[in-house]
């Protein structure tokens, strides 16, 4: 008894010493243990549980202070350097542009930095905010020198990136408000990976096991060995399927009328009243992710979007450029209209590995089936079938720890009037339609922490006849053919 | 010969009345300053005449503050001292040492009047936090709670929180009150009233404890640790108390300071 009863006591002095600088308020419970087996008195548990107070607050966790609803809390954000450059190329005989084939070019040396807190808290609550630099809400990126200076500090804003809180208390559920990552299964073809929308989002994920076979496969009466013995049958492993459906809603503001109301008549324009309802995008998606044995998947989530309401900034026909017309010119018509768009989006994966290397098989599909409107509101009738975008690529290895690399390569094609032009990502195609080309990116693990990135990307003009609509950094419509070359060196925290 | 021996005579005289005249200085928790530590003291003081004390019993956190701030010698405390005080101290070349004095229960009480006879965990904590506003959600006659609170600086205060209330805010309704006593007379005042006191503060008229979960705090169940809201309270010194503030200590936990901690109760220490 006495053996047991100083082995326990050792341990808990182990177990105690141990947490300091972790959890000091956990030795509590092994405290009062102790006190309840009469192993040492209330007074003396006070007096250790003084001295690991005294010693967790001497230690950097024991200074943070956390309010008590909090359960968990996580500080995280990347760091990131770039040298880019990207250059873009009038098509022949543009009037207005001083020789045909003329290229434009910008290289540039950035920085971002993206900082962020989330956690839990009690009640199945949660919430998240990162700040991040820049106001772009396509890019968090800002250039160096770009501002009055030298070495000006007009464009490091930080600004709120992600701001939202969310619960998850009903079983398979989640629901989120705010400023959010974006909570669809999508691709850069659609959507670009540094927008943080707005609204609200729903969320279902359930999952189901299956287990086909398995278990003895022969006979124990046919089993045999060299010595006459019966021998066990081996039993097979059984083929077990796990499958994952799930379901992404979402309603977010896209633009904010302002005001709903406003004093007196309703302002008219054009014969027209002046829109007065905010504008949203609308998404619905449901997927399904199976995942077979030895790290092989599967997924699939086709997700719906449409656009209701009128907001104040996107309402007007989108025209995209136009060919044969000055650079000038055909840059000054619409490129952000959201009219006439109801899309449906089907990114899909197929997930193996070589070895130990994972491959990925990716892909992505759109079409807009209100295409043929938006090419008629355009002024292009004949361009009604330029409504399909498509993505197909494959990438191996993956960036987890020093030592790890990855390499991608995808196709891309996006015809005019298949894609909301302000979601597309906006640095391989520059923010464009109407676009085709392919990337190539390759990545290594400097450590755990620290990658280093090369990306190039090439692009030409899919349909000659049409301009390249959207908003880019290059300031060419259409944009005949466009490169563009990016080295990061990225530190995750 | 006579004169130095006068002299002599007369220096113990001054130094015997400088001992007698020490004062010892003791702030902190309402729960044991407002009743139990004065009339230790008062005993102390019969065994050690010419000892004076200074007792202000405003609240825990005081008490702590005054170890930190050595503005005090005994620093009574209803609760263990948090641990940015504990860092506050250790900044000042503080140690601060805790000393059991005696257990406490923390009694939820109602109106004698009120029909209510016990409460589960869970509803305390739903009254307490406000997230439920009428009685009648506790099986009570219907009816808004009054719900009467200590304030921030009470030990008692924070205890409740974290042993009723999963650290959770009081509702935004409570009342928070000075001491025990006033909580106990304005439940006792108000049929809906429902608050919570030390054990010794129980005895108040108008009002009646609450079981909880089946548990009456008593002797039995507080060194039981039965009784949910049970918990030690402390005298906190700088080191090793010594001198008056260790006669003193050491009288509060001995047999004599014990039976009056009985006496008073609290719940000695067994």
């Amino acid at each position: 008894m006495l053996r047991k009863n100083f082995m326990l006591i050792t341990m808990a002095a182990s177990i105690i010493a141990g947490a300091i600088t972790a959890r000091a308020q956990d030795a509590g419970a092994l405290l009062d243990l102790l006190v309840k087996k009469r192993l040492i008195t209330d007074q003396e548990a006070e007096e250790v549980r003084g001295e690991l107070t005294r010693d967790a607050a001497a230690t950097s966790s024991g200074k943070l202070k956390l309010s008590a609803p909090i359960t968990e809390i996580e500080l995280y954000g990347d760091a990131r350097v770039r040298y880019e450059t990207r250059e873009g190329t009038t098509a022949s005989n543009v009037p207005g542009v001083p020789g045909p084939n003329d290229t434009l070019k910008r290289s540039r040396e950035r920085y971002r930095l993206r900082l962020g807190l989330r956690g839990t808290l009690a009640d199945d609550w949660f919430f998240g905010l990162r700040l991040e630099t820049s106001t772009n809400p396509r890019s968090t990126n800002v250039t160096f020198g770009d501002d009055a200076g030298p070495f000006g500090k007009a464009s490091d804003a930080i600004g709120v990136g992600q701001v939202y809180l969310g619960y998850r208390g009903l079983r398979d559920f989640t629901f989120t408000a705010g400023k959010m990552p974006n909570p669809l299964v999508t691709t850069l073809m659609v959507w670009d990976g540094d927008i943080n929308p707005e609204g609200l989002a729903e969320q279902w994920k359930h999952s189901y096991n299956f287990s086909f076979g398995g278990g003895s496969t022969a006979p124990a009466a046919e089993s045999y060995s060299k010595d006459g013995k019966a021998v066990a049958a081996i039993e097979a492993e059984p083929f077990k399927v796990k499958l994952d459906l799930f379901m992404n809603l979402a309603q977010f503001v896209y633009d904010d009328a302002n005001p709903e109301n406003p004093l007196g008549p309703r302002s008219v324009s054009g014969g027209k009243l002046v829109p007065n309802s905010d504008n949203w995008l609308l998404a619905w998606q449901i997927g399904a992710r199976i995942n077979f044995p030895k790290n092989i998947y599967f997924q699939v989530a086709p997700v719906v979007y449409n656009y209701t309401g009128a907001g104040d900034t996107f309402n007007t026909f989108f025209r995209g450029g136009e060919a044969g017309i000055t650079n000038t010119a055909s840059l000054a018509l619409n490129q952000t209209g959201i009219n006439s768009l109801l899309i449906l989006e089907v990114p899909a994966e197929f997930g193996f590995r070589i070895g130990e290397l994972p491959v990925r098989i990716f892909g992505d599909f759109a079409v807009n089936f209100d295409g043929g409107d938006r090419a008629i509101a355009a002024g292009h009738p004949e361009a009604q079938d330029e409504r399909y975008a498509y993505q197909v690529g494959i990438g191996i290895g993956q960036l987890k720890a020093k030592h790890d690399w990855q390499l991608q390569a995808f196709w891309q094609h996006t015809e005019q009037y298949a894609l909301d032009p302000n979601l597309v990502d906006s640095d391989f195609f520059d923010s464009r339609v109407n676009m085709e080309g392919v990337v190539v990116q390759a990545g290594y693990a400097i450590s755990d922490a620290v990658t280093f990135n090369l990306s190039y990307g090439y692009g030409r003009r899919s349909n000659n006849t049409l301009g390249t609509g959207g908003a880019g950094d290059i300031g060419i419509n259409p944009l005949d053919k466009y490169q563009l070359f990016q080295a990061d060196l990225n530190v995750k925290f | 010969m006579k004169i130095t021996h006068l002299a002599i005579a007369l220096g113990l005289a001054f130094v015997s009345t400088e001992a007698r005249a020490e004062k010892l200085v003791i702030k902190g928790s309402d729960t044991l300053g407002a009743k139990l530590v004065p009339q230790l003291a008062e005993q102390f003081k019969a065994q050690h005449p010419g000892t004076t004390f200074d007792i202000a019993a405003e609240g825990s956190t005081t008490g702590i503050a005054a170890i930190i701030d050595s503005t005090a010698q005994i620093g009574m405390a209803s609760r263990r001292a948090k641990p940015a005080e504990v860092s506050a101290a250790s900044a000042k070349g503080v140690h601060m040492k805790p000393t059991i004095v005696a257990y406490d229960g923390i009694a939820v009480i109602v109106n004698s009047a009120n029909p209510i006879k016990s409460l589960t965990k869970k509803q305390v904590e739903q009254i307490f936090t406000g997230e439920v506003a009428d009685w009648s959600a506790v099986g009570g006659s219907s009816g808004k709670f009054s719900i009467y609170t200590r304030n921030t600086s009470s030990g008692t205060y924070s205890d409740f929180k974290e042993l009723a209330m999963k650290k959770r805010d009081y509702a935004g309704t409570s009342q928070k009150m000075a001491g025990n006593e006033q909580i106990a007379a304005e439940v006792g005042k108000n049929a809906n009233g429902v608050g919570y006191v030390g054990l010794a503060y129980t005895k108040a008229s108008g009002i009646k404890v609450m079981s909880i979960d089946g548990v009456l705090p008593s002797v039995q169940t507080v060194h039981a640790k039965t009784y949910p809201y049970a918990r030690p309270t402390f005298y906190y010194t700088n080191g090793d108390p010594s001198g008056l503030a260790k006669q003193f200590l050491d009288f509060t936990i001995s047999g004599a300071g014990q039976k009056i901690v009985g006496q008073v109760g609290f719940v000695p220490i067994p």
